[in-house]
């Protein structure tokens, strides 16, 4: 039928690009202490190399996610609010606990590994991993539990957000290993067997995420009316050049023919892979946070 | 036998709503909402084309939900729900994360914009609570708005409620809206601003 808006009150944005940056950055810590675990936590020991590298970045980077956080809410003096009065129902309150002891556990098993403690070592990182993923985890639930809104009320996002995190993660792992073996190290020398192990890990862990992305929009354009809707914003509206274009064929299909085939991989794709599916994934998260509450509700 | 719980509930007679605006205008003065910001207001679409065509107002504010998600998922309990069903914001309490404004699937929230935390349509509790109706309620001119308690039988609301055939917004999400509505038209909710251009 023939309809026309004559008037609505337009909605002030709730979360935007903010809250977005904030999903990166927790995103990039989570995947960079899931690779330092793998020598010190599951003692591959050719990847040790990524133990000390992993830990300092996932630090650094959970300690200025929230500031993020601190730049969106209202009134940030009343943070400590979060701590005073629970609601355990409410995935913010998980999370204003896990950014308390994740970091926490990333400074102690940065310690030890620095200590060349190898037993605390090993056990501060198993006990960092479910934090790791929570730390991020509870991002994706934080969306899911938006009831209003098509694109993130899905029992995807949590696994959606966990996936794209190790895809960011291990990129992020590949540019930091260049730049310190190129710059920082004695020998100057790159360890390229290293980064070629990576790129591969990156290559399939790319695949698993466009699977996951691949579900999710499909399901979304023969579930309801609104799911419909928003599916249609992502793959053919406002939003199709930042998802399809720069998401998923810069961000994840290029990196990933560029990391798979053999003839094509060297030092420079992996480094320009690298930066494709870093700068892909902040779109992946700008995408639905922000495309996720483009549609008016009324 | 035991007397029931006080249960809220409002109910608007769309057959009656003129599209004036006094209720979105007696809210703002009453409450105080800043400019820029509303917590009740009327919604317009025109439906069909010349020469049939119709002008249709949708008033809008709170549905005070019976499983309000706001309250589930405010990380301070900042916004709660009274025994009575009113969902408020405490304004001490809430630290404007919006993740309530994010959640509400009717967007009936907003940051105030001089304070920076979140409000929105308590039914004009304060008057309530003094045995008076909400303002949208007493200076609707046609009086296309009933306020009452539902849960008491003999309430004219009970009895509206009862009598008519009553729609809520986006029953299907499961919030159990409890602003009921005489006459509404799902194309009248559906209707949004990207459509017909």
């Amino acid at each position: 039928m023939d309809s026309q808006l004559l008037y609505n009150i337009t909605q002030q944005e709730a979360f935007g690009v903010f809250i977005a940056v904030y999903f990166y950055l927790t995103g990039l810590s989570a995947g960079s202490f899931i690779l330092s675990t793998l020598a010190y936590g599951f003692g591959m020991e050719r990847y040790k190399s990524l133990g000390r590298v992993g830990v300092i970045l996932a630090t650094v980077l959970l300690i200025i996610a929230p500031l993020f956080l601190l730049l969106h809410i209202g009134v940030p003096h009343r943070a400590w609010h979060l701590f005073v009065y629970l609601n355990f129902e409410s995935p913010i309150t998980w999370g204003s606990f896990l950014l308390i002891l994740y970091p926490i556990n990333c400074i102690i098993y940065g310690y030890f590994m620095f200590k060349e403690k190898k037993k605390q070592t090993r056990l501060f990182g198993l006990i960092g991993i479910p934090l790791a993923i929570s730390v991020h985890g509870y991002t994706g639930f934080i969306l899911a539990f938006g009831k209003a809104r098509a694109l993130w009320n899905t029992a995807l996002m949590p696994i959606l957000f966990l996936v794209s995190a190790i895809v960011s993660g291990i990129a992020l792992m590949i540019l930091v290993c260049i730049i310190k073996d190129r710059f920082f190290s004695k020998l100057k020398k790159i360890d390229y067997p290293l980064l070629e192990n990576l790129g591969k890990m990156l290559a399939w862990v790319i695949v698993f995420d466009l699977f996951l992305v691949g579900c999710d929009i499909l399901v979304l354009l023969i579930s309801h009316s609104e799911a419909q809707e928003v599916a249609h914003l992502l793959i053919s509206g406002k939003f199709f050049p930042l998802f399809l274009i720069v998401e998923n064929l810069l961000g994840k299909i290029v990196p990933f023919t560029l990391l798979s085939v053999p003839r094509l991989r060297n030092l420079a794709t992996m480094i320009i892979a690298s930066l494709l599916v870093v700068i892909g994934i902040f779109f992946m998260r700008y995408v639905v946070v922000v495309g996720g509450e483009f549609i008016p509700l009324m | 036998m035991k007397a029931n719980k006080k249960r809220y509930a409002m109910l608007i007679d769309l057959r009656k709503c003129i599209g004036c605006n006094t209720c979105a205008v007696v809210c703002k003065s009453e409450n105080n909402v800043p400019l820029s910001v509303w917590r009740s207001w009327v919604k317009r679409v025109e439906k069909g084309t010349f020469p049939h065509v119709k002008e249709y107002f949708l008033p809008i504010v709170c549905n005070n939900c019976a499983k309000p998600i706001c309250v589930t998922v405010c990380p301070v309990k900042a916004s709660i729900q009274r025994p009575d069903g009113i969902v408020y914001v405490d304004p001490h309490r809430c630290i404007g994360c919006r993740y309530c404004m994010a959640s509400c699937p009717y967007g009936v929230r907003h940051i105030n914009p001089l304070t920076k935390i979140v409000e929105k349509c308590f039914w004009c509790f304060h008057r309530v609570d003094a045995g008076l109706d909400p303002a949208c309620v007493l200076s609707c001119p046609t009086g296309a708005i009933f306020f009452g308690d539902s849960s008491d039988p003999e309430s004219q609301i009970a009895k509206a409620l009862a009598e008519n055939a009553v729609q809520v917004i986006k029953a299907e999400l499961g919030t159990d809206p409890q602003t009921y509505y005489i006459g509404l038209d799902q194309e009248v909710v559906d209707t949004k601003e990207s459509e017909g251009e």
